[in-house]
């Protein structure tokens, strides 16, 4: 199964997900874009479009920025969490929270939006997004 | 006024009066803190998603550029989550100007040739919604990440982000982007309402530096075009060298280049020089635009809109 199927089937995204776009994987990890930018060659670049994921022996992890984008869509393996929780979990704290999704990688939703990717060990919820810079 | 005044190099004053004729309130303006502006990203959201997130700094839309907002208590602004979402991205609203102006389509090839830290660079992928291809160069590695920072957060998917030499890049994609920007590295007089770094820097000597990288990056740019392409040139400083004079330089190598008139409604702008300190521009010239702080209450800055002819070979 290809990262992009695995990504689709965990978290019961469309069959037409992410039409229109190509990948690229360099370095177990795969990138997405427009078909432009992955067939880009004129120099090479130190980056093409968005990370999508990245191929661990055991398992792949979306990465937050991409699932931001092009996870809205998801129907599985999605925990919706509350203001205080989203702003928990951004400033790289952890939340308890019992959810009916499998354990491991999850999307973690507030209002319509991804806030970015976690990973569920029931019940505590634990975060997977970039450092930034603190939300208040 | 004459308090005001000594805030700045004489210099700094003796060059910029003889075309500013409202100078004094040029100066007062240059000393106001700016708003704070930001857009949509329109990428991850529709505004009326985005509006009740920031309902209680309850944000302004600015006329003349579209999904565009300024709040008067921006304190804070960076640690919302809309922004950390990447929701909104903020910027100063005279910068937003030059892509609006290139109006980069979706399916486009776009250069951006100076592209760190990346706001002109995500508000073109937002402007062609995330088609095509924008290949982001920029040389320091330092703002290339702060450049990748950004497009991650914004979520662009048509960038490739590039670290090469912008001459060199122009050669390599020779007569073959639909559009161009060149915000170009300068002197940066306009953003003294941000920070004073760029009066404490300020010097004649560094204008003709900037001046010289100038010349070779829009004639990179120019190069880069194809036949009936369009390039942006701009600049967040008022220096003529590193203006007037570059465009100048550019119809001198490439004669064929044409300058078109840049204009947005509801947005002052006032026409560029054709004469400085004894050199004279092309007519042409005066179609470029200068931005100035007193005008729309932004930062200062400069923009050339020039075409490739549809019967140039290379």
């Amino acid at each position: 199964m290809s990262p992009v199927e695995f990504l689709r089937n965990r978290f019961g995204l469309p069959e037409e997900w992410l039409q229109g776009l190509e990948t690229i994987t360099e370095q177990a990890t795969v990138f997405i874009g427009t078909p432009e930018v992955i067939r880009f060659n004129a120099v090479k670049p130190l980056r093409r479009g968005l990370r999508l994921c990245r191929i661990f022996p055991h398992s792949i992890k979306p990465t937050t920025f991409a699932m931001q984008l092009l996870g809205r869509e998801a129907t599985a393996n999605q925990i919706e969490v509350d203001e205080q929780q989203a702003k928990q979990l951004i400033n790289g704290g952890t939340v308890e929270i019992a959810a009916d999704v499998e354990n491991g990688f999850v999307l973690i939703s507030w209002r319509s939006f991804i806030i970015g990717v976690g990973i569920y060990k029931r019940p505590v919820l634990k975060s997977c997004i970039p450092r930034f810079r603190p939300v208040d | 006024m004459k308090g005001v005044r000594k805030l700045f190099p004489e210099e700094f004053c003796r060059r910029y009066e003889q075309f500013i004729p409202d100078f004094d309130l040029f100066l007062e303006a240059m000393l106001t803190p700016l708003p704070k502006v930001f857009r949509i990203n329109t990428l991850k959201a529709e505004p009326e998603e985005v509006m009740p997130l920031l309902a209680e700094l309850d944000p302004e839309p600015l006329s003349y550029l579209r999904f565009a907002y300024t709040v008067k208590n921006g304190r804070g602004l960076g640690r919302q989550l809309a922004h950390f979402l990447g929701l909104i991205y903020i910027q100063e609203a005279a910068s937003m100007i030059p892509p609006v102006v290139l109006d980069p389509q979706p399916g486009d090839k776009v250069l951006d040739l100076a592209a760190a830290p990346g706001s002109k660079t995500t508000q073109m992928a937002a402007l062609m919604r995330n088609r095509g291809l924008i290949i982001a160069n920029d040389l320091s590695l330092e703002r290339l990440r702060g450049l990748i920072g950004n497009v991650d957060r914004m979520g662009c998917l048509n960038v490739v982000v590039c670290r090469a030499d912008g001459i060199v890049l122009g050669r390599k994609l020779a007569a073959s982007c639909d559009r161009v920007l060149v915000d170009a590295p300068c002197s940066s007089e306009g953003t003294i309402r941000k920070t004073e770094e760029a009066l404490r820097r300020w010097s004649v000597r560094g204008i003709a530096n900037f001046s010289r990288v100038q010349k070779g990056l829009i004639c990179a740019g120019y190069q880069a075009l194809r036949p009936g392409g369009q390039m942006v040139y701009s600049t967040c400083t008022i220096a003529p060298e590193e203006n007037e004079a570059v465009v100048a330089y550019l119809l001198k190598r490439f004669p064929e280049a044409e300058i078109l008139p840049v204009e947005l409604d509801n947005f002052v702008m006032r026409p560029a020089l054709t004469e400085w300190e004894g050199d004279t521009f092309p007519s042409a010239i005066r179609r470029c635009r200068r931005i100035l702080p007193q005008d729309n209450n932004t930062e200062a800055f400069f923009v050339a809109l020039i075409r490739k002819p549809d019967d140039v070979t290379s």
